[in-house]
């Protein structure tokens, strides 16, 4: 098309020798406005760089070419060290306990050389890190949701209602490392523990002759990293679900109200049903937002390494609580910042990472999307 | 009672069930509010603690400044330092050998004949060392019983709340086993006092050879060196001068000087050494690491700002609807990205990347590139601006959004072309929303964690803000990444954790105030609809 076309449909004064070149105002607005153009382009294309890195690299480690064409070892086994060695002529790579069953079978001693971490797979760290985003949001979604429906339903509005809202949105902004501090200081070395019996280190201290043990921190464990993570996002599930049950229209609950229903009944048929999408839509960001930290639980529930998975070996059922488990953030961060750099060890960093990515940026989608078909939903 | 089961005739709800006294709705009511009040007493538990544990601090600081003078580490320090300002000259000295050294090379000389033309004043290089030595001999004599003086008044402190301890738990022989000697630290005070003739003596000496050496300053031939040769007599001449400052300090220093909490509060907030685990004496100060921080929150903010606003109003004001659905989520999307995950593309990538291209011979103008490191300031700010982009994109387009219609609508009527209409009207009636979109983005980069643990280089050390650009380029140390790196490594309850407590409670209160002033602006530049 020529130009010629495209101004004439534009303006009709075209044939009269009106604006026959666009004025300077025009030019610089087209010139400014392709700036931001590029600008915000730019961005998509830096984060895009970062996810085809992540996904090129890290889909070389997880899938594979032959059938089942997912690599099950890096899914489902533990990190272990890794052997590379020449044998008869030929060259292996073999995690731990492959290496040993291979020694056994061939009757040799090999020499090999190893590098830590690089072996195996990440099955426990995601194992950790369901765990924790369970319990995290478990504690989280129960005393948020219920705290915003009586600070949004119940509660007098009045200057102490205002200030314990402006104290929890002001919470939402707090570095996640500070939590991961309080975590350390409440949690893992100042929370009271009880028990029934001695523990085989003997650290309980009997409360007189009752039978009945306490002792003084939680330790590295699985409870206080669910507590930690749950208090970070509480602030935000608080206020989000606060705000979606405040965006209610009064009316609704008026005309339930005036045909004669209970609050309760009020607010479970007609105000939490048309809330649930933004309450839903909050608490799956705090998902996202709790799998992605890792400060909070690099001092409270994360382990660098273990052997056992978390319901191996429990002598009774509350060492389940009071374990600590390995989890795939605080994993990258060994893997790429504690450990000596080489090949082997670059494959199951960006393995990792890819599988972080996409369980994170999965939960994030669904958010997005869930918003978006939510928000054509219900209008008023 | 009678007029209750009168009442209850006409009650729809004559049924209901109670429990504890209380009908459904109420036991409900109260189900809601223990969880709020639970929830809020969480919340403020999370506040007391921080601050208890971080007030806690001060007072040790102070007993550990104390002790520092007390022993007499504070000193000896002095001395250190004049013989650290001499270790300086010399460094200079030698590097003006090295330069010839590399000089000569260039010049395509063989390494004998170098050797053979630097051989001519190496003499008056190893004489001028040896003038240092007794000085500095003295000063480490001296530092070994100040830190002795230190560590067994430390032992002997010890010692005594163990035989405390056992006293209360009723354990008398025990205790009175346990021995405790009574550390006289003005005792070994005086020592240090007694020897300052020695070493004032000791100065003399160096200050008449170093004059008296410098008058033998050799000749190289090569003008930049020679300059460089004078320069160095000029310096030395400099430190003679210096050395009667160093003199009256040592002269005037006072061990029973009261260490008061105002200069362990001043210690904290604006020393500038953070060193811990050290030999002699552990510093607390949190200047190098604020620095740190506010470095690497300038760089991700100086590409933040630009691309999260212009993005915003780009969406806002230019995009079509496609495009809008687009972009919005997609840079929404970019905040799900964990942090450890960008922390590790810094790693991994992106400081590689910014090293080669500092190798490019484009930028052989500027003097400060090549760059030596691959972690530095510089890599973790342009991290932390991608992290901070959808914060100040997203708020930034709300705030643009909640413009009224006709605002716009009347400056295109009024003949304005969009981008008049956009920077003239848009922009100004939204700016209070998009400057507190720009603190809750900056909020976010200086308590970010991980990505500055893993890119910003690490190195405990103020910037060294005479270098202009090249200020970027330095590997630095977060107020986060320290809480991140030793808190891992420190025993509960002791000054290093305290401190780390009051590094988290200077985060808590930068955060609490950059939301404060973000809520503030927002409501009171609020547009008024009328």
């Amino acid at each position: 098309m020529s130009t010629n076309a495209i101004l004439s449909r534009e303006r009709p004064s075209q044939g009269l020798g009106f604006h026959s070149k666009p004025s300077k105002a025009k030019t610089t607005e087209k010139f400014v406005f392709w700036v931001f153009r590029l600008g915000t382009y730019f961005i998509l294309a830096c984060a895009s760089v970062i996810f085809l890195t992540i996904f090129f690299k890290g889909s070389q480690t997880v899938f594979q070419s032959e059938f089942p064409f997912i690599n099950t070892e890096f899914l489902l086994e533990a990190p272990q060290t890794l052997h590379v060695f020449e044998h008869e002529g030929q060259s292996y790579e073999m995690s731990d306990t492959n290496f040993r069953i291979f020694e056994e079978e061939q009757g040799v001693d090999i020499k090999t050389s190893t590098y830590a971490y690089s072996g195996g797979g990440i099955w426990p760290c995601i194992v950790g890190t369901v765990l924790l985003v369970l319990g995290a949001m478990g504690i989280a979604l129960t005393l948020g949701v219920l705290s915003a429906i009586f600070l949004s339903e119940y509660s007098k509005p009045g200057k102490t209602l205002n200030a314990i809202r402006l104290s929890i949105l002001n919470l939402a902004g707090v570095p996640s490392i500070v939590f991961g501090i309080f975590g350390v200081g409440f949690f893992v070395l100042a929370a009271p523990q009880f028990a029934f019996s001695q523990d085989a280190a003997g650290s309980f201290t009997e409360l007189g002759n009752t039978g009945f043990y306490f002792k003084f921190g939680w330790g590295v464990s699985l409870l206080a990293g669910c507590f930690t993570l749950a208090f970070m996002v509480l602030p935000v599930i608080i206020s989000a679900s606060e705000e979606s049950l405040r965006a209610i229209p009064q009316g609704l609950r008026e005309a339930s109200l005036a045909l004669g229903a209970s609050k309760w009944t009020a607010i479970r048929t007609n105000v939490l049903p048309y809330a649930m999408p933004g309450i839903l839509t909050s608490s799956i960001i705090g998902v996202a937002r709790v799998a992605g930290e890792t400060a909070p639980i690099m001092f409270t529930a994360a382990y660098a390494m273990r052997d056992q998975l978390p319901w191996e070996g429990l002598e009774k059922w509350s060492d389940f609580f009071f374990q600590g488990v390995m989890a795939l953030p605080y994993h990258i961060y060994v893997v790429s910042a504690k450990i000596p750099q080489n090949e082997y060890t670059e494959r199951m960093q960006y393995g990792t990472a890819f599988v972080f990515l996409v369980i994170v940026a999965g939960i994030a989608l669904a958010s997005i999307l869930l918003r978006i078909r939510m928000r054509k939903k219900y209008r008023w | 009672m009678t007029q209750k089961g009168e009442t209850n005739r006409y009650d729809l709800h004559s049924r209901r069930r109670r429990f504890l006294g209380l009908d459904k709705d109420q036991a409900l009511k109260g189900l809601f509010g223990g969880n709020a009040l639970v929830s809020i007493i969480v919340l403020a538990l999370i506040t007391f603690f921080l601050f208890k544990e971080g007030v806690g601090f001060f007072g040790q600081y102070r007993q550990d400044i104390e002790l520092h003078r007390r022993s007499g580490i504070e000193y000896v320090e002095i001395m250190k330092e004049q013989s650290a300002a001499f270790t300086d000259l010399n460094r200079y000295l030698n590097s003006i050998r090295g330069e010839h050294a590399t000089l000569l090379q260039e010049q395509g000389m063989a390494f004998k004949d170098a050797r053979a033309e630097l051989k001519v004043y190496e003499e008056f290089i190893y004489a001028f060392e040896d003038l240092g030595y007794p000085v500095s001999e003295y000063a480490l004599e001296m530092a070994e019983v100040a830190i002795g003086a230190r560590d067994m008044y430390e032992e002997s402190a010890n010692l005594r709340e163990h035989r405390e301890n056992l006293l209360a738990l009723g354990r008398d022989e025990e205790a009175a086993d346990v021995e405790v000697l009574d550390v006289d630290l003005s005792l070994f005070v005086g020592m240090l006092k007694e020897g300052e003739a020695d070493f004032l003596a000791l100065n003399d000496a160096l200050a008449a050879g170093l004059l008296s050496h410098i008058e033998k300053l050799p000749v190289i031939g090569i003008d930049s060196l020679d300059a460089k040769m004078q320069r160095f007599a000029e310096l030395s001449r400099m430190f003679v001068g210096e050395l009667e400052g160093y003199e009256s300090r040592l002269a005037e220093w006072d061990p029973d000087l009261p260490v008061n909490m105002v200069s362990a509060f001043g210690s904290f907030l604006f020393g500038k050494n953070w060193v811990t685990n050290s030999s002699i004496q552990d510093w607390y100060g949190i200047l190098p690491l604020f620095t740190g921080s506010l470095l690497v929150a300038t760089i991700a903010m100086f590409f933040a700002i630009p691309l999260g606003v212009g993005a915003a109003i780009y969406v806002n004001q230019v995009a079509k609807p496609a495009e809008q659905n687009f972009i919005k989520p997609y840079i929404e999307f970019i905040s799900a990205i964990p942090s450890v995950v960008i922390g590790f593309f810094g790693i991994a990538v992106f400081g590689q990347f910014v090293r080669e291209v500092s190798g490019w011979t484009i930028l052989s103008g500027f003097d400060i590139f090549p760059i030596s490191e691959r972690l530095t300031a510089f890599t973790a700010g342009c991290l932390l601006a991608l992290m901070a982009i959808p914060t100040i994109f997203t708020l930034a387009e709300d705030a643009i959004n909640n413009v009224p219609k006709s605002f716009k609508e009347a400056s295109l009527a009024m003949g304005a072309t969009r981008l008049q209409t956009t920077l003239r009207i848009i922009v100004p009636t939204s700016l209070s929303g998009i400057i507190s979109a720009v603190l809750l983005g900056f909020g976010r980069v200086v308590g970010e964690t991980m990505v500055v643990l893993l890119c910003a280089g690490n190195r405990i050390e103020i910037p060294n803000f005479t270098n202009g650009i090249g200020t970027f380029f330095e590997p630095v140390h977060t107020m986060t990444g320290i809480i991140a790196q030793e808190l891992g490594e420190v025993v509960n309850g002791s000054i290093h954790y305290r401190a780390l407590f009051m590094v988290g409670m200077v985060l808590f209160l930068i955060s609490l105030l950059i939301n404060y002033l973000a809520q503030k602006i927002v409501l009171k530049y609020q547009i008024s609809r009328g």
